[in-house]
């Protein structure tokens, strides 16, 4: 409880902020490095198959009931279908501009 | 299989309680089970975590106050101040997401977001509730979201229906990413499981050393797929409120 003690402590406070200011950017880099970025790639490559497979899907589905109402069964199915890999396309098309926005 | 369980086996819905209404079975399955602790948990969390209402944060009340602002920040980025209406909404559906998939790393836990009949629900009601909105702020005026400004006339019927598809496809890809994720993630270590038995003392521990980092993997994916589902929602009501791709 001396006189001199508040002082020293606040130094030692700044020195140990200063160190703990120098370690912090490696640390960071350690933390964020090519890793983080790779799988959020792998990610967006995931997103893009599951984009143009859900198209698919959607597009046969609506198609496939379409021939079930009007008992048309190929015509439908197959016109829906590459309506489907359009929109799928399209879906892709977003996701990867989005993409580009985000850099 | 003569020895050991399928690796699927952890996929199944076991009933705990019985419960019948009206001929509807609402028996208490694992599923809902998991469900309930999620929720628990969460509020948990969130409560215990605020409790002390500190200025200076804690560390507990710390993670409370970055999930808080995490999802406050998505919303106020992607939808902007408007979107904030829809705040409550997008931040339950991410912590709930987010604990049902952390919650489903624990080993012999129940992972609630592997069937994708509990993740298309989700996605059904963020579509609806989003297509709903759309149409209440801008009445009709909403269905030009499906009609692109410079495309010429003979190529707009084509054009409107790839959009409609487009936009139908919304839950179906919404609901099989977080599903398949889950699922794929967790039969895989099963698989792994299997060989570390299968190769015996001597090469067993290779694929045990790949089960830790795929562990680590599952770890990032779960939080990382709560995330992406609380981001395509904030697009998705982007879309019905400012009305713009």
């Amino acid at each position: 409880m001396s006189e001199g003690d508040p002082p020293k402590r606040s130094n030692d406070f700044d020195e140990r902020l200063r160190q703990l200011r120098e370690r912090a950017p490696r640390e960071d880099k350690a933390v964020q490095g090519p890793d983080s970025q790779s799988r959020t790639a792998i990610g967006f490559a995931f997103r893009i198959g599951v984009e143009l497979l859900a198209a698919l899907l959607v597009g046969g589905g609506i198609g496939w009931l379409l021939d079930h109402w009007f008992g048309t069964l190929p015509l439908f199915l197959l016109i829906f279908f590459f309506l489907g890999a359009g929109a799928g396309m399209l879906n892709v098309f977003r996701a990867a501009k989005e993409l580009n926005r985000g850099d | 299989m003569p020895t050991g369980e399928s690796p699927l086996e952890q996929f199944a819905i076991k009933r705990l309680v019985e419960f019948h209404i009206g001929g509807l079975d609402v028996s208490i399955t694992n599923s809902a089970v998991f469900m309930l602790v999620a929720i628990a948990l969460v509020t948990a969390f969130m409560t215990l975590g605020m409790r002390r209402h500190a200025m200076v944060p804690g560390r507990w009340q710390s993670m409370v106050e970055l999930s808080y602002e995490f999802i406050a920040k998505m919303v106020r980025d992607n939808v902007g101040t408007e979107g904030m209406r829809y705040f409550p909404f997008i931040f339950t559906l991410f912590m709930f997401i987010l604990f049902c998939n952390l919650i489903g790393l624990i080993p012999f836990s129940f992972t609630v977001t592997s069937h994708i009949i509990v993740t298309f629900i989700m996605a059904a009601v963020v579509f609806l509730g989003v297509t709903v909105i759309g149409f209440v702020r801008h009445g009709r005026h909403f269905l030009s979201l499906f009609v692109p400004a410079g495309v010429p006339i003979f190529l707009l019927p084509l054009i409107v229906i790839i959009e409609v598809l487009s936009y139908l496809t919304r839950p179906i890809s919404l609901s099989v990413r977080l599903f398949a994720n889950m699922m794929a993630g967790h039969t895989m270590l099963k698989v792994f499981a299997g060989f570390v038995v299968g190769l015996g003392i001597f090469l067993g521990w290779l694929p045990l050393a790949f089960i830790v980092a795929l562990t680590a993997l599952e770890l990032v994916i779960a939080i990382l797929q709560a995330y992406v589902f609380a981001i395509l929602t904030c697009i998705y009501l982007n879309d019905a409120i400012n009305l713009h791709h």
